[in-house]
């Protein structure tokens, strides 16, 4: 075997290596046609940490107690692909059946709070667009307020939970979703920045969760968004943690999943007994109790 | 909060400007080294992040790096530096003569913020 032949075989058993921790510390799978992002992503990490190659890199990680390594090679290989209101489906739901059965519930003395969590927030825009929504309701549906809300949101990248607790956003990220009449309403401009409204950044409690991990310490939640995330994970690992999020919901509860996550859950939902609605444009939901019917 | 930037590009400088908008810290710029020294004198040295390019006229990034740690007022402030992949060997040079860390060239807006984090010691939770 050649020199370059040996090293370029080293490399790729080195990129497997990676592929194999990442998918063991967060579940994400990277296909092999992405290989390539290990060593575009991971090469500075790997000289700043003094490190000759990935399987140095991995052996200091298993050494570092704090942690610090691992969520540097976890932030590193996230996705962060996001949007404001995102398939829009969801939100419209939210909205005018959700929000309306819960707030009936409430009126009627026989719920307390909405509880909602954002499993997989990315740079905010989707528990702020959920924020948003529930100040619409609001706007239309005298009595109801958002202390009625709580909105939680997690992510298991540190990078990304910082720039969404900023709640600031450039143009491009502007432009990808957001009505301007809920931009006028909701933000203010500063030169190049838009902030979001204190009243609306507020509402939503930003904390660094692992999917993999235990986060039962949430507590029970009426609503979960777990949008474009588990289409990332191994089967096994998928269902693993669908059960777990089922476990965290109320009954009559109800989670949405992203556009095209439905298949996995066919098989899922038949275990669990539960009731999954396909909503407008092809997006998928899971309804537990029939909140909607 | 207060970040210089250093790079011949005006374009670098824009998209290093647009991260620092967004978390909402001061921001200061500089085309090349002699002008960051300038610029850091002007401010009494109170900055609290330089993010340095390797490759600039008049002064590069190495031989500003080699200034901003001799000199007492200056060694304290964490310096990243912004690097293409063809200069690994600057890089291993730069992180031994006191560079705190660096992004490597294109970089998402995510890797800068996660460097400026870990630049500044900010909080992960």
């Amino acid at each position: 075997m050649s020199g370059s032949t040996q090293t370029s075989v080293d490399a790729i058993s080195e990129c497997r290596l990676v592929q194999e921790y990442i998918e063991r510390q967060c579940g994400i799978r990277i296909d092999d046609n992405k290989m390539y992002l290990i060593k575009t992503r991971l090469t500075a990490l790997m000289i700043e940490s003094g490190c000759s190659n990935f399987t140095e890199l991995l052996v200091k990680e298993v050494d570092d107690r704090t942690h610090t390594l691992r969520d540097k090679i976890i932030d590193a290989m996230t996705i962060n692909e996001t949007f404001w209101f995102r398939d829009q489906s969801p939100f419209v739901v939210l909205r005018t059946r959700i929000l309306e059965k819960m707030f009936g519930e409430i009126r009627e003395g026989r719920r307390q709070s909405i509880r909602i969590w954002s499993a997989a927030c990315s740079t905010g825009q989707e528990p702020f667009s959920i924020a948003m929504t529930v100040r619409e309701f609001a706007r239309t549906h005298p009595g109801f307020s958002e202390s009625h809300v709580e909105i939680q949101a997690s992510d298991i990248s540190r990078t990304v939970l910082m720039l969404a607790r900023t709640g600031r956003y450039d143009s491009f990220a502007m432009g990808r979703g957001l009505p301007p009449e809920l931009r006028d309403r909701y933000f203010s401009h500063d030169k190049r920045v838009w902030q979001i409204n204190g009243d609306i950044s507020s509402m939503v409690k930003f904390s660094k969760i692992n999917l993999l991990e235990d986060f039962s310490g949430l507590g029970k939640q009426d609503i979960v968004f777990c949008r474009n995330v588990l289409m990332y994970f191994r089967d096994d690992l998928k269902s693993e943690v669908l059960t777990r999020l089922g476990e965290l919901l109320n009954p009559g509860g109800c989670m949405f999943l992203g556009a095209t996550e439905s298949f996995f859950y066919t098989e899922w939902q038949k275990n669990q007994g539960q009731k999954m609605v396909r909503g407008q444009d092809g997006v998928f939901y899971k309804i537990f109790e029939g909140v909607v019917q | 909060m207060k970040v210089m930037s250093v790079d011949d590009s005006k374009a670098m400088r824009d998209l290093v400007h647009n991260v620092i908008d967004l978390l909402g810290f001061d921001f200061l710029e500089a085309s090349d080294g002699a002008e960051a020294l300038r610029l850091l004198e002007g401010q009494q040295g109170k900055v609290d992040l330089i993010l340095m390019d390797i490759n600039m006229p008049v002064m590069d990034g190495m031989a500003t790096l080699k200034v901003l740690k001799s000199d007492p007022r200056y060694r304290e402030i964490p310096v990243t530096m912004v690097t293409m992949e063809t200069e690994k060997d600057s890089i291993v040079e730069a992180i031994a003569g006191g560079a705190r860390n660096y992004v490597m060239k294109p970089f998402t807006q995510e890797e800068l913020v996660g460097k400026i984090m870990e630049s500044l010691g900010l909080g992960d939770k």
